[in-house]
């Protein structure tokens, strides 16, 4: 046991394991906010919809040779949130329909893309790490972590900021309208947010993998907590210990760094429905 | 008024995105000079380490392995002239165009669909394949770290290395 922890603090001396563990924790705390919403307003999958199109939005940047792919993944990753919500409420293909198609069809360009024009040697290691997110938090450059820290805390402000107002949009929209809140707008704001949280968790979990660092923590903590405050932050302290957990052991047991943190993440969800269960 | 601050927020998202272009400054090796003075080479103390080496990437776990080997590559520069120590598996490749062999160590991620190669030259006179092992044979190579140019870009290498063929 005292050679596991030998060898962890020598671990953590490495800036490249500091790095991962400070973006980790936040896009773990970023996504836990945002799930508990998400999650109670029905939109579970639009996190895995979003990822999907940011994975195809990454291949494009790839095939036009984009040095920075944030400047391509981030704006048509917002754009499709905000077209997901709209397509979900006005237009013949409705919510799930719509996230399913967006899904499935930016992964299959996106992976016809870079199959038919990229100049990479190891296409099948791109899509590799690009879905299942490999070590590539473990990558990370000091810009890199420094842009994720600063995304991170806006998502934290505005989700502080607004905090009544999306309290009130995700438990009665409807009510919430009448009341004179903009439910459009803050539904748009969450959209943009959840964007913003998938482009982060990409490096984290990679794209097929962010939808259970955004539901997995909500569904624990409301398995044994059941007000709206007590929920997020039960959810957020689950994601974060989920992360730092996952990292760890990902590092000093060779495992992959994302499927670890989902794991870590189903555990405690079964441990959180087993004491709910004994609760009763 | 909550219009404006949406508007607000996304002008600071996109604002954002500008500032990401720095990230290309890290990764040009011609700039990474730059960040060297900035960031001093962090090489932690490891009871388990070859004591002939500066980095044993060989006491390491494979995740960290792949991680620090991706950290050389962004940042040559910070480890010139270190003894590094790896192990991996056998691999070469060959030039066409100029007939040439480059040998290198094949580090895989944790995922086992990322590769790195650290290029190696082994040092004395060898012949491929006569004195070479099969491709895919596991090796323990420790050579000093350096980097090359070949046709405009930087290469990375371990110079007078030696070679363990793994049973």
């Amino acid at each position: 046991m005292s050679n596991i922890l030998e060898t962890l603090v020598m671990y953590f001396q490495y800036p490249f394991v500091q790095y991962a563990m400070i973006v980790g924790l936040l896009i773990a705390l970023c996504s836990s906010l945002l799930g508990v919403t998400l999650v109670l307003k029905r939109f579970s999958f639009i996190g895995d919809g979003l990822s999907h199109v940011a994975f195809g939005a990454m291949a494009i940047a790839g095939v036009l040779g984009v040095s920075n792919n944030m400047l391509i993944v981030l704006p048509i990753t917002v754009l499709s949130a905000v077209l997901l919500l709209r397509t979900g409420q006005n237009t013949k293909i409705k919510g799930d329909a719509a996230v399913a198609m967006i899904s499935v069809g930016a992964l299959a360009m996106g992976y016809l893309l870079m199959n038919l024009f990229s100049s990479s040697a190891n296409i099948s290691g791109d899509v590799c790490s690009t879905l299942f997110g490999s070590t590539s938090i473990l990558t990370l450059t000091k810009p890199e972590v420094w842009l994720c820290i600063i995304m991170a805390v806006i998502v934290i402000a505005v989700f502080l900021i607004f905090y009544h107002k999306i309290f009130a949009i995700t438990f009665d929209e409807n009510f919430a309208k009448a009341t004179g809140v903009k439910a459009d707008a803050y539904n748009l704001l969450i959209a943009v947010i959840t964007a913003l949280i998938i482009v982060l968790a990409m490096n984290l979990v990679g794209s097929l993998l962010i939808s259970a660092l955004i539901i997995f923590p909500s569904l624990s903590a409301m398995r044994v907590f059941k007000s709206f405050r007590s929920v997020i932050i039960c959810s957020a302290v689950i994601s974060v210990i989920c992360a730092g957990l996952g990292i760890i052991i990902s590092i000093l047991f060779s495992t992959p760094v994302g499927s670890t943190i989902v794991a870590a993440d189903i555990l405690v969800f079964f441990m959180f429905w087993l004491v709910s269960y004994c609760k009763k | 008024m909550m219009k404006y601050q949406i508007i607000a927020i996304l002008c600071c998202v996109a604002l954002l995105t500008a500032c990401g272009k720095n990230t290309e400054i890290v990764q040009n090796p011609e700039d990474t000079a730059q960040t060297t003075a900035e960031n001093e080479l962090v090489i932690p103390e490891n009871p388990d380490a070859d004591p002939a080496s500066d980095i044993d990437l060989t006491t390491l776990s494979s995740t960290m392995v792949y991680s620090q080997v991706a950290a050389m590559m962004y940042t040559p520069e910070q480890y010139e002239g270190k003894i590094i120590k790896a192990k991996g598996l056998f691999s070469v490749y060959h030039d066409e165009f100029q007939n040439k062999d480059y040998f290198a160590v094949l580090i895989k991620d944790a995922t086992a669909c990322c590769s790195q190669g650290l290029e190696f030259v082994w040092s004395g006179d060898h012949v491929y394949p006569d004195d070479y092992p099969e491709v895919g044979k596991e090796i323990t190579v420790m050579g000093t770290f350096a980097t090359y140019e070949e046709d405009g870009a930087t290469y990375c290498q371990l110079l007078d290395s030696s070679m363990i063929v793994d049973a």
